[in-house]
């Protein structure tokens, strides 16, 4: 072991810490004179526009019928590098549906955004949505349940996937 | 037509096909009948299965394999053995054995009494596919003035030798045509080929010595008997001896069948017995052996002689002799998708190469029928053909994927026209055939 | 002995052998779904070819016999394409159902794509449709879409269970797997179907759906179920127990385990398992208690009543080390031959269905009955009933069956117990007839582990000594019946020391990925991920 230490070759800072302050007290000028061109926002007053790619809050979208599109791989849990999806899979009474999903959790407090649950979904069932500003005063308000996935009043009785159903049957899936 | 065809000694099976009166018992005894068996029961069983190897007889069913050599695989020992006359004719364009049992059921009787005595055979059955209502009436009625008049039952002739014979009706399957396929069948099992080995010879009927022969190799036996190996020799080839019925079908002015010696010009068949085509068509393509052999173009046709080696040097085989004539105003594709569908719907769905691939192979064909073909579906043809051969127990799978092969290889001009342009190349030709690849259960 | 020589490396095997045996027993690999070691040969999935040499033609092993010089090999691009090409001839009419599948992650289709697969399909055409979710009977269910007519289920039924239920029906690509009308798949070994389907095509009920198998880990043990004792493999995860299938052992079970032993798992998991001590006494239920403090207290009332007094039962549930220590505590330090044997199938112990089941549902029954006689003990069950009934017994000890669903006499023999002054009953499962029991006067409940989680030996009916390891823990709480022992003992559990050089010498061997301490000796660090 042994302390590494840098010959220091700039004895004259002081002009350097002013140059800094300039730099500073130009910004302040500029955005005191002209505010349309200031780069922060007057959070929560203005809001900032994302982009349609913005990993926000997971949404479960839904058939055509309103039934959930999720099968219960489980492909998303498995990926999860965060480990924050709990899935309960059950025998669905349409034989064509076969397995769904009777519990599906996500801790949002655990989540890390990543979206590898929307990238190893196999059918379109999980997509991270654009919302964001969820706060919340207790931490079980953070764990969503499948009822909220899917339904929740923002989302105006569900998201329907693009996939449709006849064509996923004639390529077999 | 040809001089050899004239002379009548050519013609050992179908000399009295003509006579109604062969049918019956005493009209054959009139024409020779069971004289022959009679012989036969003084020679020694040795003997016998010595003369039939002598004369060359091969195996008239399709393979093709020596009648004599397959009966020297049965063990040499007192087990109880069973013959089995194979007469469930399902191979496309064959008839000739139908025409066999309807015209002379007498015939195959003594033809089979003399083999079961040469391998020492207690008990025969006669499977009969399940549409031959009229051979299978004949045959039943056949058996009973056999057993009256004593060619059948307890000591036959006063020989000492005792069998029984049996007529099995078959319930309509391609598949139990092959030899295990039939036997399965015969056991009250599914009709689905065995694993070989064992071989039939060894372990087949009820896990007995077997023997599987073809209608017509069997009544050729009495022959072989009447007049000795060596004149049965002086017809046909050193590899390929004797006489056959060709069943003769297609685009032709006269179908049927026809004996002739082997190694007979397939030209003279074509142009002389059957009387050639209607006015303004002409030879396109010859299927020589039965729907599994690979086709012939009119070219090959021209060139070709109907025995083994010579077929089998030009890459197809005489099979069972059915002889199916194409002309030009036929689509190649058309004629193939009739194959396919046939091969996908007889496949027992036992080995997975054959199961899958004749559907496949059916369903790339009807899509190219229906005009969504693509070009890389000629060559997917050939390499779903290519894997299905000699891949499985049984040889359906290469009976489907040859025809496939050899059409699409020596037609690929049709082939690919009517990928590019939806429709035949031949004009005038909509396709009739099978139009559903998707079966009902 | 045939010498002959597969992918270059030299065998001798026994006349007789096929190919896929030989290559089998020595750890070839080899593409195979409708071979199985326990049935008969089917040959009908064509993919377990190999080129011999002198053959043209590539060939299937399952049906090759071994001769004398054979040169064989499974490599060659011959042998390659042909299996590339068998297996796409399975998958072309397959559903893409792995996301719903319960056999993806040790899927025969799978494991052989990832080995032979042709990555570009080419089927253009329309799947076969076929039936889907058909209910076979009580304990299987079967999707036809993805079933590949390999015939193993077909053959179970016609040659193992000889009950003959299944069969294939129609022809072509559209044969299925079925049964006649009316019928069911309903026999005792059902579900063997399931393990040797090399698909998802048959699917048991009871694991349907229940957890992804690449969330399971396994372990092997021996099947409490019955005194055969067949050799299991569990599957279980921090959630709990999930399934049992059996393991190879051909002086057992073969290849195969019956229903009911499937279901052993079950008492296992944590909803049915005693999780804590507790004492009853005036009359109620007291509060839980550790385990470890409800032994103790059992074992000052051991000390306090006369030797005589006290009386042990003891059944066929457990392993022969507890035995020992039981034995040990009350014949050599309470000086009591009161020691019982509970055995309520004692008359049907001979009971034999000719392939796996047997009438005596204890695993170790023999090793029970060694252990009594090592200890000179030889009691009748008459007798204790009679002390019980008399109120001569101050103390009884019981350890309680774990599989209880067996003891079908439980109700009335916690009755019986309920006589004694003082009731020790040690039991890895609940218990209700003891909850609900009026008449107990004193009794102290200790939570046991289960077989589960605890290594030992069971002694088969044949005197078969089989060991076993423990696979995981359950209730951490609750106590080995050699750790009760050794409490009621009145010592102190004891932790047995393991040297740190074996221990790490272990790890090393076993876990080549790790950093071991030859590395950091040499100061580099060095670490492989390993293979995924």
């Amino acid at each position: 072991m042994a302390v590494v230490t840098k010959e220091n070759k700039n004895v004259w800072y002081l002009p350097g810490v002013m140059g800094g302050l300039w730099i500073t007290m130009k910004h302040l000028i500029k955005n005191l004179t002209n505010k349309k061109q200031m780069i922060t926002l007057n959070y929560p007053e203005e809001k900032y526009e994302y982009s349609p790619r913005f990993k926000g809050n997971h949404i479960l979208t839904v058939k055509k019928d309103g039934a959930i599109r999720c099968t219960a791989c489980m492909l998303c849990a498995t990926n999860c590098p965060a480990e924050c999806i709990t899935i309960k899979a059950s025998e669905h009474p349409d034989a064509h549906v076969e397995k769904y999903p009777i519990n599906y959790e996500i801790d949002m407090l655990r989540c890390v955004f990543c979206g590898f649950c929307e990238e190893a979904c196999p059918v379109d069932a999980i997509r991270l949505g654009p919302e964001w500003q969820t706060p919340g005063l207790n931490g079980a308000n953070f764990i969503y349940d499948i009822n909220h996935l899917a339904y929740r009043p923002q989302l105006k009785g569900g998201v329907q996937s693009a996939v449709d159903d006849k064509d996923r049957n004639k390529a077999g899936i | 037509m040809s001089a050899q065809y004239n002379s009548t000694q050519t013609k050992y099976l179908s000399e009295f096909y003509h006579l109604p009166e062969f049918k019956g018992l005493e009209g054959y005894k009139k024409h020779g009948g069971y004289a022959d068996l009679a012989k036969a029961l003084k020679m020694q069983p040795q003997a016998i299965i010595d003369e039939v190897k002598a004369s060359g007889l091969r195996g008239r069913g399709g393979a093709g394999f020596s009648t004599g050599m397959k009966w020297g695989f049965l063990p040499k020992n007192n087990e109880p053995r069973y013959l089995l006359c194979n007469a469930d004719e399902g191979e496309p364009g064959t008839f000739k054995d139908r025409m066999m049992m309807e015209k002379a059921p007498h015939q195959l009787i003594e033809g089979m009494i003399i083999s079961a005595f040469a391998i020492n055979s207690k008990k025969s059955y006669i499977y009969v596919r399940g549409e031959y209502d009229d051979s299978i009436n004949a045959l039943e009625a056949a058996i009973q003035e056999a057993y009256k008049a004593g060619y059948l039952g307890k000591n036959i002739l006063g020989s000492g030798f005792d069998h029984d014979m049996d007529v099995y009706r078959g319930a309509g399957a391609y598949i139990c045509g092959e030899e295990t396929g039939m036997i399965s069948s015969l056991e009250g099992l599914k009709g689905q080929p065995k694993l070989k080995p064992p071989f039939p010879a060894v372990q087949g009927y009820l896990k007995k010595p077997t023997i599987v022969n073809n209608v017509e190799t069997l009544a050729v036996v009495k022959y072989v008997i009447r007049d000795g190996a060596a004149h049965y020799r002086t017809f046909g080839t050193e590899k390929s001896a004797g006489t056959k019925l060709f069943s003769l079908s297609g685009n032709i002015t006269k179908p049927g069948n026809y004996e002739v010696p082997l190694a007979f010009p397939l030209k003279d068949m074509i142009y002389g017995l059957g009387g050639g085509f209607k006015p303004g068509r002409k030879l396109k393509a010859v299927i020589p052996g039965g729907s599994s052999a690979p086709v012939l173009t009119a070219e090959e046709a021209e060139r070709a002689t109907l025995d083994y080696e010579n077929l089998a040097q030009m890459g197809t085989m005489l099979g069972s002799g059915a002889i199916i004539v194409i002309d030009d105003a036929q689509c190649m594709v058309q004629c193939l998708a009739n194959l396919t569908h046939f091969y996908h719907h007889e496949s027992c769905g036992q080995c997975t190469p054959c199961r899958e691939g004749t559907g496949w192979l059916d369903k790339i064909v009807h899509s190219i029928l229906a005009g969504k073909g693509r070009m890389q579906d000629i060559e997917l043809l050939i390499k779903v053909a290519d894997n299905m051969k000699g891949k499985t127990i049984c040889a359906l799978s290469d009976a489907a994927a040859l025809p496939v092969l050899s059409f699409v290889t020596k037609f690929r001009d049709e082939f690919e026209y009517f990928v590019r342009e939806g429709k035949s190349k031949v004009k005038g030709t909509a396709f009739k055939g099978a139009s559903h690849v998707e079966m009902h259960h | 002995m045939l010498k002959c020589t597969i992918n270059g490396v030299e065998l001798e095997v026994k006349p007789g052998t096929t190919i896929i045996q030989a290559m089998n027993e020595n750890a070839q690999k080899i593409a195979h779904y409708c071979w199985h070691p326990g049935l008969s040969i089917a040959g009908v999935c064509r993919l377990c070819m190999v080129e011999v040499e002198g053959n043209p033609r590539v060939q299937i092993a399952c049906n090759t016999m071994i001769t004398e010089g054979m040169k064989v090999n499974n490599t060659s691009e011959k042998v390659k394409d042909a299996v590339k090409w068998g297996l796409d001839f399975h998958l072309i009419n397959h559903p893409l159902d792995c996301p719903i599948c319960d056999q993806a992650g040790e899927c025969g289709l799978q494991d052989q794509y990832m080995e032979y697969g042709k990555y570009n399909p080419e089927m253009a055409e329309a799947k076969q449709k076929k039936h889907k979710v058909v209910d076979l009977g009580p304990t299987v269910v079967l999707d036809s879409e993805r079933c590949i007519l390999c015939s193993r289920c077909v053959r179970f039924t016609d040659e193992v269970s000889k009950t003959n239920e299944l069969g294939i029906f129609n022809r072509g690509d559209h044969a299925e797997i079925g049964t006649h009308d009316g019928k069911q798949l309903d026999n005792k070994y059902s579900l063997n179907t399931v393990d040797i389907c090399p698909v998802g095509a048959l699917t048991s009920k009871d694991f349907r759906f229940k957890q992804r198998v690449w969330y399971l880990k396994d372990s092997e043990t021996i099947c409490n179920g019955c005194s055969t004792g067949c050799n299991v493999k569990v599957y279980f995860n921090k959630e709990g127990l999930f399934r049992v299938k059996p393991k190879h052992n051909e002086a057992v079970n073969g290849y195969w385990m019956c229903d009911e032993g499937r279901d052993t798992y079950k008492f296992v998991n944590k909803e049915h398992r005693m999780l804590k001590g507790y004492k009853y006494a005036a009359g109620s239920w007291h509060n839980e208690t550790h385990a470890g403090v409800a032994a103790k207290d059992a074992a000052e009332f051991l000390k306090a009543v006369k030797s005589e007094d006290i009386y042990l039962v003891l059944t066929g549930q457990h392993t022969v080390e507890e035995y020992e220590a039981m034995l040990e505590t009350f014949v050599n330090t309470y000086k009591t031959k009161n020691v019982f044997h509970w055995w309520p199938q004692e008359a049907q112990a001979s009971e034999f269905d000719g392939l796996l089941i047997r009438g005596d549902k204890n695993p170790n029954t023999a090793g029970l009955k060694q252990a009594l006689a090592k200890f000179g003990i030889n009691t009748k069950w008459s007798d204790l009933e009679q002390s019980l009934k008399s109120g001569k017994v101050k103390e009884l000890v019981v350890i309680g069956p774990e599989n209880f669903a067996v003891y079908k006499d439980l109700d009335q023999k916690i009755e019986l117990f309920a006589n004694a002054e003082h009731l020790v009953y040690a039991t890895s499962v609940k218990v209700p007839a003891l909850e609900n029991c009026k008449t107990l006067k004193m009794a102290t409940v200790i939570p046991l582990k289960s077989y589960i989680e605890k290594d030992g030996t069971f002694v088969n009916h044949a005197g078969l000594a089989q060991k076993f390891k423990k696979a995981t823990t359950v209730v951490s709480e609750a106590l080995t019946g050699t750790e009760l022992a050794q409490l009621l003992s009145g010592k102190a559990l004891q932790i047995n020391p393991v040297s740190e050089k074996a221990l790490f010498t272990a790890v090393s061997n076993t876990r080549p990925d790790q950093v071991t301490l030859d590395h950091r000796k040499k100061n580099e660090f060095v670490f492989n991920r390993g293979r995924l």
